[in-house]
């Protein structure tokens, strides 16, 4: 029982560390956020792997603190570093608003969830609410921003909300499988970096 | 045997990381070959499914359709890329550009067929993501900043479809895991096919939803098209021929597989949505041939419009999916002979806009004739192979709507009006009057130098290959009408059965 409590407060810190995310336009904090998060999502498979003891679930906490809370942010603070932007300007819609749109999402993915779940789950529908809601946030972070870089942001939060359903549905994919996507997802934002560096020099030139 | 179709690849990834690049375009022609060899033996020989590599892989009818698409397709762009090094190299390219060329090319292949020969569909995803991180560098080639543009948002967009296509995948595994319990084998394709019937029917149509949204983004369907046209142009030609020929047939085989298994468990209506998509993807992609005005993005809108129509084959089923998996084939061939004949003209050009080509059977006899005669094949005319996968796969949707038969009939004779009128305006069309007047007075000041640019600007200047290539790819195409050969036939049928959920373990 108190473990279900512990893992539905890193569920709830993934979500508050998402709205922080649309509310602050700093990209630094951004990436700090980012990894904020993911640590979250890692812990929340630990407390998983410690309630049924499986050997996949211990692997799979270790390759996402690996990948997901060391690497990935670090090769975005290097682009960063080098691209030289620190505030996101071009927004389609304000803050406000978008934190007012965040909230609603959530509660539309309540909704959605509610009308799926019916079978019993891992820790309860709980999880998948949020899972939904990181999901649309992180779409509409995407669609909203202007910047190459909250565009990265964004896909990073969609595919940790993935990894945060794939956890809540079932226990987790095999590790194997998991290994792949998330050598995937690494490949693709070092040559996504490699994209924002070449777009800023012809920018530039 | 069947593991020589990852070796090959494999073995030509690790020597293009350390060759030069010369050497590489003749080993690459060597290895090329062999994997063509390797799967037509294959194919003559392949009587049922076939599991190997500790059951990650496996071959059945459906994949084995693809897979011989891939590799002839493959083996032809070899050759043309044999001619292409060497011609770009010869125009002041860097040879260490190219060797980067072979190496994700290469990398592309290799990661295609793991997707394709999969048996896992966490493989399948990997290998999939895989292909759009391998082809990123090749579109940006060029280096221009359309280039990156173009680029990064077939980057992004893909990415984003295929996590939604992992979405799908989770709640698949989800559902499976109920009977297989959580472990490797409830990703199997093969075992989940065994267990269909005993599957919560919900949650496969949610998935099936999920899948098609997800791998239709990388297939091009219509409303998450728009990355497309920009990422086929820009790359490099024989890359374009592959994209456009055999990237999207192997992100269409990941729908294809969602929807087998949501046929076996008895679900039903997840064809409308194929039929759909499919009509949708034909109008706008009509639509949008009228108005193009660079003829690698005509072309490109013409592959979304040949997966619409492979995609509603799909979605009526009976003789249509046979007309699909026909077509799946045909249009490989006929589209990477487009490809590759427009590349001819940019190579020697530079120039992507059709109004500023002009008298192109003049200057370029066999590669102009090539065009047109491709775009008439590509248009479904009879005497190229096109025309048999189209005419079965109208002659379904006639059979099933015939209100839907007259949209779609209109809408291809659109197409065709748009295809042919701006190839035809290349193919003739006189200079004009102003231009001429140029040309003369600039002849009289420097005679000389002008006949240098006059004879650069004809097909003489490009490798012998790059001319034959495309043409031997017409020839393949139009015999391919007369005479389809048994053994293909036969697969294709066989697949085709496969779709009704009758699989013969």
């Amino acid at each position: 029982m108190i473990m279900e409590k512990i893992a539905e407060l890193f569920i709830i810190l993934i979500l508050v560390s998402v709205v922080l995310n649309v509310s602050s336009p700093f990209l630094k904090f951004a990436i700090k956020l980012y990894s904020f998060q993911s640590l979250m999502l890692a812990f929340y498979i630990f407390m998983g792997a410690i309630h049924f003891n499986s050997i996949n679930l211990y692997g799979s906490f270790a390759i996402t603190v690996i990948f997901k809370v060391i690497l990935i942010p670090y090769f975005l603070f290097k682009t960063l570093k080098r691209v030289k932007m620190d505030k996101e300007i071009d927004m389609y819609i304000g803050i406000p608003e978008a934190v007012v749109f965040a909230g609603s999402l959530t509660l539309l993915s309540n909704l959605i969830a509610q009308k799926i779940i019916k079978i019993g789950l891992t820790f309860g529908s709980f999880v998948f609410t949020i899972a939904l809601a990181t999901f649309l946030i992180g779409a509409m972070l995407m669609i909203t921003r202007k910047t190459l870089f909250s565009q990265i942001i964004g896909f990073l939060t969609i595919d940790n909300a993935i990894f945060l359903a794939g956890n809540s549905i079932t226990h987790g994919m095999p590790l194997l499988v998991e290994l792949g996507v998330l050598f995937d997802l690494f490949v693709s934002i070092l040559i996504l970096s490699i994209l924002i560096l070449n777009l800023r020099r012809n920018v530039a030139s | 045997m069947y593991e020589l179709i990852l070796i090959l690849p494999a073995v030509a990834l690790i020597i293009s990381i350390f060759a030069d690049v010369l050497w590489m375009s003749y080993l690459q022609l060597v290895i090329s070959v062999l994997i063509f060899s390797t799967v037509i033996t294959i194919a003559m020989t392949f009587s049922n499914i076939t599991v190997f590599l500790g059951s990650f892989f496996f071959i059945d009818y459906i994949n084995l359709v693809i897979l011989i698409t891939v590799s002839t397709l493959e083996m032809f762009v070899a050759f043309y890329s044999f001619g292409y090094v060497r011609t770009e190299i010869a125009s002041g390219i860097s040879k260490r550009k190219f060797k980067f060329y072979y190496f994700w090319k290469n990398l592309f292949v290799l990661s295609m067929m793991i997707s394709i020969v999969s048996n896992n569909l966490g493989i399948y995803w990997t290998g999939l993501e895989a292909t759009t991180l391998a082809t990123a560098l090749l579109v940006s080639f060029n280096r221009t900043k359309e280039s990156f543009e173009a680029t990064w948002k077939y980057v992004i967009m893909c990415s984003v479809g295929i996590a939604i296509g992992l979405f799908a995948i989770v709640v698949l595994y989800f559902t499976t895991s109920q009977v297989y319990g959580e472990s490797l084998q409830s990703l199997s394709f093969v075992s989940i096919m065994r267990a269909s019937s005993e599957l919560d029917k919900n949650f496969l149509m949610l998935a099936f939803i999920l899948a098609l949204v997800g791998f239709g983004t990388k297939v091009g369907f219509a409303p998450m098209h728009n990355w497309l046209p920009d990422a086929h142009s820009q790359g490099p030609s024989p890359v374009s021929a592959l994209l456009s020929g055999v990237l999207l047939n192997t992100a269409l085989l990941g729908i294809l597989r969602f929807y087998q298994i949501n046929w076996a468990a008895g679900i039903y209506y997840p064809r409308y949505f194929l039929i759909g998509f499919g009509f949708l993807t034909i109008m706008v992609s009509a639509l949008s041939i009228i108005k193009q005005t660079d003829y690698k993005r005509l072309f490109a809108f013409s592959s979304m419009e040949n997966m619409g129509i492979i995609a509603l084959g799909f979605g009526i089923g009976g003789i249509a999916i046979i007309g699909s998996l026909l077509q799946i084939f045909f249009h490989a061939l006929n589209k990477g002979l487009l490809f590759l004949s427009s590349g001819n003209v940019l190579a020697v050009t530079h120039e992507r806009k059709i109004e500023k080509i002009k008298n192109l059977s003049n200057n370029f006899p066999i590669t102009s004739l090539v065009l047109l005669f491709g775009v008439m094949g590509i248009s479904g005319m009879p005497p190229f192979a096109m025309f048999l996968g189209e005419i079965y796969i109208m002659t379904g949707v006639f059979r099933s709507n015939i209100l839907l038969g007259f949209l779609v009939f209109i809408l291809l004779i659109f197409i065709f009006i748009g295809l042919f009128g701006k190839v035809l305006k290349m193919y003739t069309g006189n200079m004009d009057n102003a231009e001429r007047m140029n040309e003369l007075q600039s002849e009289k000041v420097t005679h000389r130098g002008i006949n240098d640019n006059k004879r650069k600007k004809t097909e003489g200047s490009v490798h012998p290959f790059m001319i034959y290539v495309p043409l031997i790819l017409l020839l393949v195409s139009s015999l391919l009408l007369f005479y389809v050969p048994p053994q293909f036939l036969n697969i294709v049928k066989s697949a085709s059965y496969e779709f009704q959920g009758r699989i013969i373990f």
